[in-house]
């Protein structure tokens, strides 16, 4: 993060400390996941019991995986997208386009947010078979995936709106677009 | 009203027959108040997803296989219970009279409105090296079952290993021995192609799995009583026909394996099978009480 | 109506620039809301579509292809490489295309292989007189090699959007040929444009150099074999055996070439969720949008606009390349193969095509648009690392774009170039 052109670095960093739980808390159901996938193979073969929660908990891990990490790359700015427009368009109105798309994912992240809380209220009740446990904790991860990208693009539409009037010679986007987005 | 159905099965299979002739006949017999269309193939989801789409409004019919929907409507399990009923015609007079209705209601009360039962055939155990006849035939054995806790205890108690798999990999499994078998009525271990895998099967005939007709509750209320007529008249008609096709389906699949070379035997004496089941319904009524008022109305159903 | 509200917005937003993902994902919720359909089944069609159970393989190969390249796999690879195909003309250009090969084999990702394999040899290449634009050219064609020649993780999205009933197995398998194929060809383009630039070769170092620099990458090579193998005889499902090959990763990688530090591992694992995240919110966002995509019928009314306009299968099949390179060009390799699989394979199979054998068509025509503006993503990663514009890299990348286009036509009516090989290992 630029912290140079930030009014706030505080909130900055503690955005970058949110991102930073989320990421290490997927890494660790990461290590889970593998993990429980090699008890079952020796479930199956050395003790002929397998065991039989692995499968249904390995879909509950991957969605927490998939919904942290997602708002992560919110933050990081590491999804795949299509620049061409802020290539050909001069830099104010590029900054603006910058500005619709962070307003686009709070959308999204809002009501990702608001609809995934009605998930878990609706599956509540449900079991997820084999495991015992309620259905509702499957949709955990897409209320928080939500309030964070909800966070993540909201502070960036007030920077962006901020440089936009102040005129600041501070590129639109200082963090390198990196793309680790694998296919 | 246009109304989305959901099914899992494909083009010419008999639900799917049955979900486009109920919803055809209501349309005709609702003068056009009642349209819709079958997605097939689940193209809409799995069945617990299209549970809640029929819940909250997203879908309005569907035809559902009883077992997965005991996740959402726990009374619903008791047919879940391996031997529950006696036999196809014994489970047509459970579902058919007051049992069926007290289900239908317990359904309600989530937002699925069962409008008929139709067959879904007996499942049986089938597997890649021996001829099952007593329990002890499966010691060992790792056997694929459905997501359900039931299940896997019925595996476990009859001295198998109980391996819940995605349906989608059980061919694969069956054939590199990841699983040594599996169980499923006629048509699926047609249809699956299982049978060119796992070549005995043993006719335990240890589930009845029932499904249904189903109408969610939301769309069933907009109905004026003489289109609910209507339309529950259509889905009765539906499960006639439906039950027809799947006994012609279930001769002509049971035809058609043999003929491959499936070796095939029936258990004259189930007992041995029934009567290592008790631990398995000691612990379902144990979780979930209110099966044992069902358990004692199907059993007492002559 | 509804199906110009979900495909222009679509369209809108993409072009506007938000993530590929959430433009899929804010398009299919915005035609929920506009059919008044409950915006919470959208998002449960998005969590659906990320908790599929074949699905499980995705993350576990991306976590094996981290491994092998922080644990020093990869670099073991480029060494065999040099070795063995670099006293070519242009030497460093067929170690290039080699190490593709068979880092693909392991890492089950093209962009992986991109970063991996780019950040190690393009420097390389640079300092030793290759013109940058040559370097990313060489690494970003032969990515594809990581899709085409097992495991490959796009495979399984394929045969879960087919709907299951393929084996993943034998689509591994089908890809081998064409991926081999596809690099030798990428193999003489690079020779050709080698030799017309005057670049170097290196020295042959001998056989024994070239049998010890096999022996230091055999147990990374292994891992192949383990993943692949684990799941043709049975030891393992596919899911099972990407779980067990990071497993053997970490062993390989820790125990044995000891390179593999606890920071290391940590670097690899959240490399590996930043990856899976991406991915499987694109999946999900895909899901919700084709769940939209299959109400209003489109898989069914193209299929039947396809078949009206001829019902030649030569113009139908290069029909349906057109149109999958040019979708390739500005969407990713993910959505649009669980977007396109349920409306092209059917007409294909319609044809009398194998779905095997549509699947390894599919993928080595999508894997072309990872290497295509303006979308593409190891074109965008090998830019990066070469520290070459875009526009400067594809000047000259259009030898290498027809070798693989050549590869591609004899894959979509060479049946056998795919078939071969797993008809021959079944039976
Ligand atoms: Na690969
Ligand atoms: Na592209």
């Amino acid at each position: 993060m630029d912290s140079s052109s930030s009014k706030q670095p505080i909130v900055e960093r503690f955005l970058d400390m949110l991102a930073y739980v989320a990421t290490a808390l997927s890494g660790v159901f990461m290590v889970v996941l593998v993990a429980t996938f090699g008890w079952l193979v020796f479930g199956r073969y050395v003790l002929n019991d397998t065991p039989t929660w692995v499968e249904q908990m390995a879909l509950l891990l991957v969605t927490n995986i998939t919904f942290l990490a997602a708002a992560v790359g919110i933050h990081e700015r590491t999804h795949l997208s299509v620049d061409i427009l802020s290539l050909v368009v001069p830099k104010r109105a590029s900054q603006v386009i910058d500005i619709v798309i962070d307003m686009t994912i709070l959308v999204f992240g809002l009501a990702m947010a608001i609809y995934g809380k009605e998930l878990v209220d609706f599956a509540w009740f449900r079991t997820v078979p084999l495991l015992g446990i309620s259905d509702g904790i499957r949709y955990f991860p897409v209320v928080a995936s939500g309030v964070l990208m909800s966070l993540f693009s909201g502070y960036r539409i007030v920077t962006g709106v901020m440089r936009l009037f102040m005129h600041e010679s501070v590129s639109a986007d200082s963090l390198s677009s990196d793309v680790k987005g694998d296919q | 009203a246009d109304w989305k159905g959901w099914n899992i099965h494909n083009t010419g299979y008999p639900v799917t027959v049955a979900m486009e002739s109920f919803i055809k006949e209501a349309d005709k017999a609702t003068d056009g108040r009642v349209t819709g269309r079958v997605y097939n193939g689940a193209v809409l989801g799995n069945q617990s997803d299209a549970i809640q789409m029929l819940q909250v409004g997203g879908i309005q019919f569907a035809g559902f296989n009883l077992g997965p929907m005991g996740d959402a409507v726990p009374e619903v399990n008791v047919v879940s219970l391996p031997f529950i009923f006696k036999g196809l015609d014994h489970m047509h007079r459970v579902m058919d009279g007051p049992v069926g209705d007290e289900l239908s209601a317990a359904m309600e009360k989530k937002g699925i409105k069962a409008l008929a039962w139709y067959d879904g055939g007996a499942r049986s155990f089938y597997n890649t090296s021996k001829a099952i006849k007593t329990p002890a035939d499966m010691k060992g054995e790792k056997f694929r079952v459905m997501n359900n806790e039931l299940y896997v205890g019925m595996v476990e108690a009859l001295g198998g290993n109980a391996t819940p798999m995605a349906y989608s990999e059980v061919y694969q499994s069956l054939k590199t021995g990841v699983v040594d078998g599996a169980e499923n009525n006629w048509p699926s271990y047609d249809s699956s192609n299982h049978f060119e895998v796992a070549t005995y099967y043993s006719l335990t005939e240890h589930l009845i799995l029932p499904e249904c007709i189903c109408v969610s509750v939301a769309a069933w209320d907009k109905l004026s009583t003489k289109d609910q007529v209507a339309v529950k008249k259509a889905a009765r008609n539906s499960s006639a026909l439906q039950r027809d096709l799947w006994a012609k389906r279930d001769t002509e699949s049971r035809k058609k394996v043999l003929a491959s070379g499936v070796k095939f035997n029936e258990i004259k004496d189930k007992s041995a099978f029934q009567n290592a089941m008790t631990p398995v319904y000691k612990k379902a009524v144990k979780d979930n009480p209110s099966l044992q008022y069902f358990i004692d109305a199907i059993q007492s159903t002559p | 109506m509804g199906l110009a509200v979900l495909l222009g917005l679509f369209a809108l937003l993409t072009v506007l620039g938000v993530p590929v993902a959430f433009a899929l994902g804010m398009a299919a919720i915005s035609a929920f809301w506009y059919e008044g359909l409950p915006l919470m089944i959208g998002f449960q069609r998005i969590v659906a579509g990320t908790s599929t159970f074949s699905l499980l393989a995705i993350p576990f190969f991306i976590f094996a292809g981290e491994l092998m390249l922080h644990g020093g796999i990869a670099a073991r690879l480029i060494r065999l490489a040099s070795s063995a195909v670099g006293w070519v003309r242009g030497g460093l250009g067929q170690v290039n295309v080699f190490s593709s090969m068979l880092f693909g084999g392991i890492s089950g990702s093209a962009v992986a292989d991109v970063s991996a394999l780019g950040s190690l040899l393009i420097p390389v290449m640079k300092e030793k007189g290759y013109d940058a634009d040559y370097a990313v050219n060489v690494t970003v064609t032969s990515s594809i090699a990581g899709i085409m020649i097992p495991p490959s993780h796009n495979m399984i999205l394929y045969v879960v959007a087919a709907g299951g009933g393929m084996s993943v197995a034998s689509l591994f398998m089908a890809g081998v040929v064409p991926g081999i194929l596809m690099c030798l060809l990428l193999g003489v383009v690079a020779r050709w444009v080698a030799v017309r630039r005057n670049y170097p070769t290196e020295e042959f170092a001998g056989y024994k150099v070239v049998f010890f620099a096999f022996l230091a990458s055999f147990p990374g090579l292994i891992t192949a074999v383990i993943v692949v193998g684990g799941a043709l005889s049975g030891v393992f499902t596919v899911t099972e055996s990407g779980a067990i090959g990071a497993i053997y990763a970490v062993f390989i990688t820790a125990l044995v070439y000891r390179s593999l530090s606890l920071k290391d591992f940590w670097v690899a694992v959240i490399r590996a969720v930043r990856t899976t995240g991406l991915v499987m919110i694109l999946v999900g966002c895909a899901s919700a949008f084709g769940y939209m995509l299959a109400l209003y019928e489109v898989p069914k009314v193209l299929a039947e606009t396809l078949t009206s306009i001829s019902d030649n299968p030569i113009v139908i099949l290069l029909m349906m390349n057109l149109i999958l390179l040019l979708l390739g060009m500005i969407m990713d390799m993910a959505a649009l193969i669980l977007i396109c699989t349920p409306i092209f394979l059917p007409v294909a199979v319609g044809l009398g095509m194998d779905p095997i054998q549509f699947g390894v068509m599919l993928m080595m025509n999508l894997g072309l648009g990872l290497c295509t503006p303006p979308v593409g993503g190891c074109l965008f990663v090998g830019c990066a690392i070469g520290g070459v514009p875009i526009q400067k890299a594809v000047k000259t990348i259009w030898p290498f774009y027809l070798a693989i286009l050549t590869a591609l036509m004899l894959v979509t009516f060479v049946p056998s170039m795919s078939l071969a090989l797993p008809n021959w290992i079944t039976s």
